[in-house]
């Protein structure tokens, strides 16, 4: 255990806790788009700036509070005007980047920021480049997009930027992208995500369309549960649950009136 | 001694109060949230409320790729650590009861709780078709 203080309080956190998780731990709010729990920290957004003085040391240092680690007698302010400078002008050039994304529209805003200082880029969709599609993509094992290209052009692309052949259509990756930039459309039992089409497997009960094949055939093996646990949709499913309750209920009255 | 959702189906009269209950608990922000029981109806008159039966050996957490669910040691049922799920929804597949739900596609997805040890749905169950039972 170590203690550090964050904002002039007192608190106390597990060694090898990141500086975001204590201060968060500690109940102050500090934004972020690219951080997810289940994820090694990234510090692509760069919103989660803090500003830190080190045991023994007399300067402070802005740093990324999801990359950084607690240390013993870390002083840490999440509001300080050196903190509040660097997220606005890190908000500036997201909202330059992305003029058109509500999510960076109502952070910049709540910052007091309605337009950017720069010449907004018209040209661009609303990937803000925080890799959250990419790492969610390789945590659940399958890797079928990466970052491509440097400086201003790099992207998040499929590789050769081709409908990617690893990809089993899971949409994970548009589900957690912060700014909603990945399309994924579901259509009669297909489903359309990174230019590729998916045939969907459809619920042996209602018929109605619900994972792709990849996807089902992918899960099925990695968890080692038996294929029938994914043969009917969730509806159905508690269909079926529900049946089953009502055939024993209707059981325990025929052994109850023999008795 | 541990607690569980007992329910009794034989007594249940459909009115869903237990729906409603358990919307309102998990509300946020003055919103309503999608219930985690459901009554089914069977046939005239039968009517089966469904909720999470908080398996031992639970499909959900199995098939979980990021270990976003986890048992509450204290109220013994399966949680979802809201932070950690990355709504890959195969839970929500893999459930063979059909307890896992997804409320929208941007949120982690949702299951009963049983409200940290005080569900609503027994609470306001008028016919005492689901209790809150020691076990």
């Amino acid at each position: 255990m170590l203690n550090l203080d964050i904002n002039g309080r007192r608190v106390t956190v597990r060694k090898g806790t990141a500086l975001l998780a204590a201060i968060r731990e500690a109940g102050f709010e500090v934004p972020t788009l690219c951080h997810h729990e289940a994820l090694e920290p990234y510090g692509a957004c760069r919103l989660c700036v803090v500003e830190v003085r080190e045991e023994g040391r007399d300067k402070t240092r802005v740093v990324t509070a999801c990359n950084y680690p607690a240390k013993a007698g870390l002083q840490v302010e999440t509001e300080s005007e050196a903190v509040v400078e660097t997220r606005r002008e890190v908000l500036d050039l997201l909202l330059a980047r992305c003029p058109g994304s509500p999510v960076i529209r109502e952070l910049a805003s709540s910052m007091g920021l309605h337009r950017s200082s720069y010449p907004p880029d018209q040209n661009r969709d609303n990937c803000i480049l925080c890799g959250l599609c990419v790492r969610v993509c390789e945590k659940l094992g399958f890797t079928a997009i990466t970052m491509a290209g440097r400086g201003a052009e790099r992207e998040v692309a499929a590789p050769l930027k081709e409908p990617p052949p690893d990809c089993v259509g899971c949409g994970s990756c548009a589900r957690v992208c912060p700014t909603g930039n990945i399309p994924l459309v579901d259509r009669d039992a297909m489903r359309r995500i990174w230019d590729r089409d998916f045939e969907m497997v459809r619920c042996t009960s209602c018929g109605r369309a619900y994972i792709t094949r990849e996807y089902l055939e992918s899960r099925v093996e990695a968890s080692g549960l038996p294929a029938s646990h994914f043969e009917l949709c969730d509806e159905c499913s508690r269909s079926r649950t529900a049946q089953t309750m009502y055939r024993h209920m209707v059981l325990d009255d025929k052994e109850a009136s023999h008795e | 001694m541990s607690k569980m959702l007992m329910v009794t189906p034989g007594r249940c009269i459909g009115c869903r109060t237990c729906e409603v209950a358990c919307a309102f608990r998990h509300a946020e922000a003055g919103v309503p949230g999608r219930s985690r029981v459901q009554v089914r109806t069977l046939a005239k008159d039968v009517w089966v409320p469904i909720l999470c039966l908080q398996c031992d050996d639970a499909a959900c957490v199995q098939a979980c790729p990021v270990s976003a669910l986890w048992r509450n040691a204290e109220t013994g049922a399966i949680e979802v650590q809201e932070d950690r799920c990355v709504r890959c929804n195969v839970c929500v597949v893999a459930c063979p009861f059909g307890n896992m739900t997804v409320e929208s596609p941007k949120k982690a997805v949702i299951k009963c709780d049983v409200c940290g040890g005080d569900p609503a749905c027994a609470q306001f169950c008028p016919t005492r078709a689901l209790e809150y039972l020691e076990v």
